[in-house]
């Protein structure tokens, strides 16, 4: 304020100077007319105004000539374009889903959109909304669900099975951490055990990497330790979303555990699976063998969910993933296929 | 002849301006209805409670918006010098064939779409403050933190808020700056005492376009702020602490599953939408204050 003041009298002063450069400029724009005139161009700069009639039509039909098409275009690409397969869910499903999805649109011409927004829970939120028309799945459907959706009349099919492994970084395997209690595992995920030497392992803070509420990954884990998901505390761990991403972080942080599909943590050199010690002292670590046998705690069906049984072509789909080959993708990315379970039916599913 | 097209025009036109005009009303009235379950709740609760949990049903939103304050807030404190200073550079300084280049590379610089940055974070910044952090022995769990995402976002808003500085800086008409260098004054002196103050409010409104836009960023911060819940400091100690921990704002929420999840679930879907509506309004008031600022500045001079 005080700055400005001693100078607006001088500019005042120059104001002068300010409005004679206008003239200036007005002298100058005459000046170029002048020239464009008698150089003999045509007057494009110069008659804007009388120009404008002739203009003005064409303008208008330029102006109708859009509408039309806005009008008529989205009719046209509606009817153009065919009505594509959409799914969404699990990334952990959709593993074998978009691997499955590629071989149909390859070979039955079929269209097929695949998607992982907001892991199992998006995936059955999308059912029960009727905005996509298979949701991929890795926990059980639940009352919940049902509840949420009333309209809906889902219907699950099983595809194969899974364990959530807890995970954690090569720093902490290395430093003898193999196994845990579930007792243990309530404590750190509850912040109660802050350090892995609390647990017989090396001298360093825990980082929990938590799956999002909603991935099916965390509703099993949860409803394991917890009973009913409604009971897991907030706790206030930093959020991860689909398996590329938590395997990136465990592996790129030291003193790290997360929970994980267990198909993610096979052969890899910086993110280890842990056992659970059971009851028993037995330790069950989340391979394919103690899987099938029940033993391991944390398994979990895969499933494709419809409103609805399948029909058409989400019935093409499931089918195909169902059939021998699609199983044979099932057991490429480390899940265990139908054939593979003790029982062979669709438990859990329903 | 001509009477009944100028009228399809001039109705199209209308017609377009009222679609463009409601379509904020509509948005913030869409998200109010929305709302209501969930400000019935209590709407104290849900700004000033730290206890955000779907499943437990409690939506207590104050760790997100101090997230979303504290990124901000770095941005600013990182990006307004370094943009003042550039724009002063530009305006002042530099020779006019120096500055068309460098004034169009900023502008340039002001578009490169915000997924871009955040690969940037992801690839390189996360694990540099990691790095730095381990330098330190600071203690940090891992490079996402809040201050990796103010240090992005600051990144990202200078060339918008240079951009606006240059063009307030410039909006000062050379006669004051003659009229100071004829007083005697020192080019320094000029800039600092005669072109900054009269271009005050545009500056002003400068920052606060930039804090518009940092308060508004979602992708970028949401690659690389750690998405943790709920961590609210309890003391000054302790909120220098959670600068270098995970965090949550606003956008990286809305930006996250939950939106997707809150479908069909009327409380869950009403704590999003009035957390958009906290999202909408900071922003709105933002950009209110700046618009008010930037007319001011231009009504003066004319």
């Amino acid at each position: 304020m005080r700055a400005v003041r001693p100078c607006a009298g001088t500019t005042g002063g120059l104001r002068r100077a300010g409005t004679a450069r206008g003239v200036c400029f007005r002298v100058d724009h005459d000046s170029s007319e002048r020239r464009a005139f008698s150089l003999g161009q045509p007057t494009q700069r110069a008659g804007p105004a009388r120009r404008r009639p002739p203009g003005r039509s064409l303008w208008a039909g330029g102006t109708r000539a859009v509408l039309a098409l806005l009008l008529v275009w989205p009719m046209l690409s509606v009817a153009a374009a065919p009505r594509a397969l959409k799914i969404n869910g699990s990334t952990t499903v959709n593993a074998v889903a978009a691997e499955a999805a590629e071989i149909l649109r390859r070979e039955k011409k079929m269209s097929i959109t695949v998607d992982t927004q907001g892991g199992s829970s998006g995936g059955i939120s999308g059912v029960g909304d009727r905005s996509i028309d298979i949701g991929m799945s890795s926990k059980p459907l639940t009352a919940e669900d049902r509840a949420k959706f009333p309209k809906a009349s889902f219907a699950g099919t099983q595809i194969g099975m899974d364990a959530v492994a807890l995970v954690v970084s090569a720093d902490v395997w290395n430093g003898g951490v193999r196994a845990l209690t579930k007792a243990q595992i309530r404590d750190i995920y509850e912040s109660k055990i802050v350090n892995w030497k609390q647990v017989g392992g090396p001298d360093r803070r825990i980082v929990f990497f938590n799956k999002e509420p909603g991935r099916g990954t965390w509703e099993v884990f949860a409803a394991w330790l917890y009973g009913d998901t409604k009971r897991a505390p907030a706790v206030r761990h930093p959020e991860v979303g689909g398996n590329e991403e938590t395997r990136q972080k465990v592996a790129a942080t030291r003193g790290a555990i997360t929970q994980l599909s267990s198909s993610w943590a096979e052969n890899h050199p910086k993110v280890k699976a842990i056992a659970i010690r059971l009851d028993d002292g037995v330790a069950a670590a989340p391979d394919r063998a103690t899987i099938a046998s029940g033993r391991y705690p944390l398994s979990r069906p895969l499933l494709f969910i419809t409103s609805g049984p399948p029909a058409g072509d989400a019935k093409t789909f499931i089918d195909f993933v169902r059939s021998p080959r699609g199983q044979e993708l099932m057991r490429k990315h480390g899940y265990l296929g139908m054939s593979d379970l003790s029982t062979g039916t669709a438990k859990g599913a329903r | 002849m001509s009477r009944p097209r100028v009228d399809t025009v001039r109705l199209t036109g209308a017609a377009a301006t009222a679609i463009t005009a409601s379509a904020l009303l509509a948005v913030i009235a869409l998200l109010a209805a929305q709302s209501i379950p969930a400000a019935r709740q209590g709407l104290l609760h849900f700004v000033s409670a730290n206890d955000w949990s779907y499943r437990a049903a409690t939506f207590g939103a104050a760790a997100m918006i101090y997230g979303t304050v504290v990124v901000s807030a770095i941005a600013l404190l990182l990006a307004a010098p370094l943009s003042f200073a550039t724009a002063v550079f530009l305006s002042e300084i530099c020779h006019r064939r120096l500055r068309m280049p460098l004034k169009a590379a900023i502008e340039l610089l002001a578009g490169i779409p915000s997924v871009v940055y955040g690969l940037v974070g992801v690839l390189f910044l996360r694990d540099l403050m990691g790095a730095a952090f381990e330098r330190l022995q600071w203690n940090a769990w891992q490079g996402d933190t809040l201050l990796t995402a103010g240090i992005l976002l600051a990144v990202m808003i200078v060339p918008t808020m240079t951009t606006l500085a240059d063009d307030a800086l410039r909006s000062v008409p050379a006669r004051s700056r003659d009229a100071a260098r004829a007083l005697g004054l020192t080019r320094a002196e000029s800039v600092f005492s005669v072109v900054v103050p009269q271009a005050r409010s545009g500056l002003v409104a400068a920052v606060l376009l930039g804090l518009g836009r940092a308060l508004g960023e979602t992708i970028a911060v949401f690659l690389i702020v750690g998405r943790a819940d709920n961590r609210l400091p309890e003391s000054f100690a302790g909120a220098m602490r959670t600068l270098i921990e995970p965090g949550q704002t606003i956008t990286s929420k809305l930006g996250g599953a939950e939106p997707n999840i809150a479908a069909g679930d009327p409380l869950h879907g009403g704590a999003i939408a009035l957390l958009a509506l906290v999202l909408l309004s900071l922003v709105l008031l933002v950009t209110l204050a700046a618009d008010r600022l930037r007319t001011g500045t231009f009504a003066e001079e004319h």
